[in-house]
């Protein structure tokens, strides 16, 4: 019951939070300069054909009016059609959303896997050859540009070795295996088609790791200073004179409490992830979110940036609040002090 | 045997069984891997073209302008008339002969165009084709809305336009009307806003091809890529080497297109790469760049109602000073190829009215410093905006020639970054249009009145085309008279009239003619821009991949 409530209080204030959102962004988007009929027809349609499509698009009508028919239409799931692509909005996120959901998810995967080692290692091997390395790494993690990340990583392995593919999400040979999350390496898995998985990874690898360069740096540098600090723990102590073993110590009793807040942390960056991949989508010509959201905004595609930014708000949201419950189910102190909210 | 060694040999029994059923499954592996290995051989032997171009792809052909678009529009559907090759105006395709009697055009289509669903084409899908294209009122529709009274079909094979008054670019607007198929399309209409056409079948045609096109499509992501494959059913012949399969692929980065091409994963790029990018790819082994003129021109426009550019000799002054030469110089990719040649008016070589005997501008600073002195504004009490579009890096550099140009007049210059979205905005009303602005123009058909009517004419000021704001009612009346008059000798001489007041009344600054430049691997070639006399007088109709070959 208790599990129930802080769930439902949580999806209460979310709800509440996507609501003003909408209604923030549904002003913004309308300010941002240029009027998004003339851009959507050109400079050869005549003011007659700009005023039908000012119309059609109910621009016409003042701020209040506009907003409750866009909430009737998000009422039966519609976000309006796209000025950009001609499509629903909803079908364009649709088919941008998992591509950029597999490569934050393979991304996070990375932080996480290679994060959260090289911070323990680190904090082990402290002030040792070992943790210098690690740190060097890290902070040029950090420090590197993602776009840099990208570059370099195309120049070394698709330009100059041609080990990994350079673009895209498949081979132009091969097709995607049919359809059931939209993620090329689930589908293929789901299907038993190891070799579309196998070229789909093979695509997913030098995206991913770009994305990730920043957040494995970023997370073995939290996690080494969380570790490091607990280290200096009086249980620590008294666990080493028990004669524990390094490891047992490190893992069972440094590590899970330092966890939080590179939980906290990795939640944030897993979800701006989200929204900052454009640069990663662009360079490696994957059909993703962010990319779709930055060109209509160029394009003042008005139902377009307002759908994205839902749904990147909804997904910051959703990510925050797993990361909280995370958090309290691994922290007794925040779980037995009142609920997650 | 006691409990350990049991488990041990369990154990090793296990591990046994998975290594005997992991060569197992690697022999398979290895078969089907062969097997593969085998079809990727056969696949090879198809033709494949590459090619790139900027997102979005728009598939409804009703809604087809930019170059992608267009891309798809001219391989996936054809058009009653299509531009010449090697000359100018245009000659049938869908359309095998037609008769011009006053302002009524009648059409003979051909009898043997089968569209990709496998209907046959008659006249009431190009009534059908109409009526969609001027109703849905996108794209390039302006081109015809508004100049035709009817069309009907009047036979199986017939179809007949009236026009409400002589408009001269009628024919050559036809090239921009694709014709798609009315039994499908009204078979897959959804309810929409238009009556009993209901939504005129858009959200069908966004997705699907309803085509007669030499290439027909396989698949389409409009902002991921589009794959084509060719149409063995066309009414036309391919030349042997003609693709079997394209794919055409939107928005990838500089970078990645520099790597596909480098790898051989991509054949021709598109137009929108950095000159610098251009120059160096033309130096790798393997690649060529090709060029085709695009009929238009890079222009910079002066706001002809703010202060000091309201003053005629203020316009002519800062046009004496520009280094003209330094503007073709930033156009110039190789010793050979260059994105520019230089104009010497508003209408380039090679469209009709183009005057040859008007002299090239140069930059001539005493020829400026006299204009100046007859210009009523004093040039250290006025501020020039030059403006640049943020996503044309280029124009950054023009506009520091400019300005060091202007301030040799002693003109006070700012430069002032803007993106495209907040210049459209801009233009919408002379006080808040920069002084200066710079467009490339591509004219949409071969015909003058589409680069200058929208750009010159009064009665369509307030878009960036037109954000000079010029009022003149001699510009006016000879465009007017440009667009009523068919015979082409009196048109050709209306638009030289046009031409030369254009030129003394210099509301813009003529920077040079365009070509499109395109980065292609060597093997491919693009028979319109690598054999003399057989480019076609319209853009983007020479990509069409029925005119490209493979070796």
């Amino acid at each position: 019951m208790e599990l129930l409530r802080v769930v439902s209080a949580r999806l209460a204030g979310i709800i509440l939070v996507l609501f003003g959102t909408s209604l923030l962004i549904f002003g913004i988007a309308r300010i941002i300069p240029g009027d998004p009929a003339r851009i959507a027809l050109g400079p050869e349609a005549s003011q007659e054909q700009v005023q039908m499509l000012r119309e059609r698009l109910h621009l016409d009508e003042p701020f209040g009016a506009q907003y409750i028919e866009f909430l009737k239409d998000l009422s039966m799931g519609d976000l309006g059609t796209s000025l950009y692509t001609q499509r629903p909005v909803v079908q364009d996120i649709s088919t941008a959303l998992p591509a950029t959901f597999e490569l934050v998810f393979a991304a996070g995967l990375l932080v996480l896997l290679l994060g959260i080692p090289m911070g323990v290692l680190s904090a082990h091997w402290r002030d040792r050859a070992g943790d210098h390395v690690i740190r060097l790494v890290a902070l040029l993690g950090v420090v590197t540009p993602s776009f840099v990340w990208a570059v370099l990583l195309m120049l070394t392995f698709a330009y100059f070795t041609e080990i990994l593919p350079a673009a895209g999400r498949l081979s132009q040979s091969v097709s995607p295996a049919p359809l059931v999350t939209g993620m090329y390496t689930l589908d293929a898995a789901i299907a038993g088609r190891w070799d579309i998985l196998k070229d789909a990874l093979l695509h997913l690898i030098l995206p991913a790791v770009a994305l990730a360069m920043s957040g494995i740096g970023q997370i073995a540098r939290l996690t080494r200073a969380s570790v490091a600090e607990i280290y200096q723990a009086t249980y620590i102590d008294m666990a080493r004179a028990y004669g524990f073993a390094p490891r047992r110590i490190a893992m069972k009793y440094a590590l899970r409490p330092a966890l939080i807040p590179t939980l906290t942390v990795f939640g944030l960056d897993f979800a701006n992830m989200l929204g900052g991949a454009f640069l990663i989508e662009q360079v490696f010509g994957w059909p993703g979110l962010a990319r779709y959201g930055v060109q209509a905004i160029l394009h003042k595609d008005l139902n377009a940036i307002v759908g994205v930014v839902l749904v990147i708000s909804a997904f910051f949201l959703i990510v925050n609040a797993i990361v909280d419950m995370a958090a309290a189910w691994i922290n007794p102190r925040i779980r037995l002090s009142g609920p997650a909210v | 045997m006691n409990d350990l060694e049991y488990a041990r040999s369990e154990v090793r029994r296990h591990i046994g069984n998975q290594w005997e059923e992991i060569v197992k499954a690697g022999f398979r592996l290895g078969l089907a891997g062969a097997l593969l290995a085998m079809l990727t051989a056969v696949a090879s032997a198809e033709k494949v073209l590459r090619i790139e171009d900027i997102p979005i792809g728009e598939l409804d052909p009703a809604k087809a302008a930019d170059v992608a678009d267009s891309i798809l529009m001219f391989n996936v559907y054809d058009t009653l008339v299509l531009a010449n090759q090697g000359k100018s105006g245009v000659g049938p395709l869908l359309a095998k002969s037609w008769k011009v009697d006053g302002s009524d055009f009648t059409f003979t289509l051909r009898d043997d165009v089968i569209f990709h669903t496998g209907n046959p084409l008659t006249s009431d899908d190009v009534v059908y084709s109409f009526q969609r294209f001027v109703a849905l009122g996108q794209g390039l529709s302006h081109l015809l809305r508004g100049h035709v009274k009817s069309v009907t079909a009047v036979d199986e094979h017939t179809v007949k336009f009236s026009l409400e008054k002589p408009y001269a670019p009628f024919l050559t607007s036809l090239t921009r009307l694709p014709v798609i198929d009315s039994k499908s399309a009204k078979a897959n209409t959804k309810s929409g806003t238009f009556g009993d056409n209901g939504d005129y079948a858009q959200a069908y045609l966004t997705a699907h091809d309803l085509g007669t096109g030499a290439y027909r499509i396989v698949s389409h992501n409009p902002q991921e890529a589009t794959e084509f494959a060719r149409n063995d059913k066309y009414f036309l012949a391919f030349p042997d080497g003609a693709p079997d399969r394209v794919t055409l692929r939107y928005g990838l980065d500089a970078a990645t297109i520099r790597t596909l091409l480098a790898r051989g994963e991509l054949d021709i790029s598109s137009q929108w790469l950095a000159p610098e990018i251009m120059s160096s790819l033309a130096k790798e082994p393997g690649m060529k760049l090709v060029a085709e003129t695009s009929l238009g021109n890079y222009s910079i426009k002066l706001n002809t109602q703010r202060a000091p550019l309201d003053d005629v000799h203020c316009r002519r002054a800062i046009a004496d000073a520009i280094d003209y030469q330094a503007l073709l110089s930033l156009a110039k990719l190789t010793n050979d190829i260059s994105s520019g040649t230089p104009a010497n008016g508003p209408i380039p070589a090679g469209v009709l009215g183009a005057d040859s005997d008007l002299p090239y501008p140069k930059k001539d600073m005493d020829k400026a410093r006299k204009e100046l002195k007859q210009c009523a504004h004093d040039p250290a009490a006025s501020k020039i905006v030059i403006s640049w579009i943020s996503e044309i890096p280029v124009e950054e550099k023009y506009a520091l020639l400019m300005q060091a140009n202007f301030q040799e007049l002693g003109f006070k210059t700012e430069v002032v970054r803007m993106p495209w979205a907040f210049y459209t905005q801009q233009t919408a009303t002379p006080g808040s249009t920069p002084h200066i602005g710079q467009l490339f123009s591509v004219p949409t058909l071969p015909d003058p009145d589409a680069l200058l009517y929208n750009t010159y004419h009064s009665s369509v000021r307030g878009t960036y085309a037109s954000s000079q704001w010029l009022v003149d009612s001699e510009v006016d009346n000879l465009l007017d008279a440009g667009r009523a008059t068919f015979d082409e000798a009196e048109r050709e001489k209306i638009y030289r009239k046009l031409d030369a007041r254009l030129v003394e009344l210099q509301p813009n600054i003529f920077g040079y003619n365009t070509k499109t430049v395109r980065v292609v691997r060597d093997g491919i070639h693009i028979t319109p821009l690598e054999e003399k006399g057989k480019a076609y007088s319209q853009a983007v109709v020479n990509l069409m991949f029925r005119n490209i070959t493979i070796k």
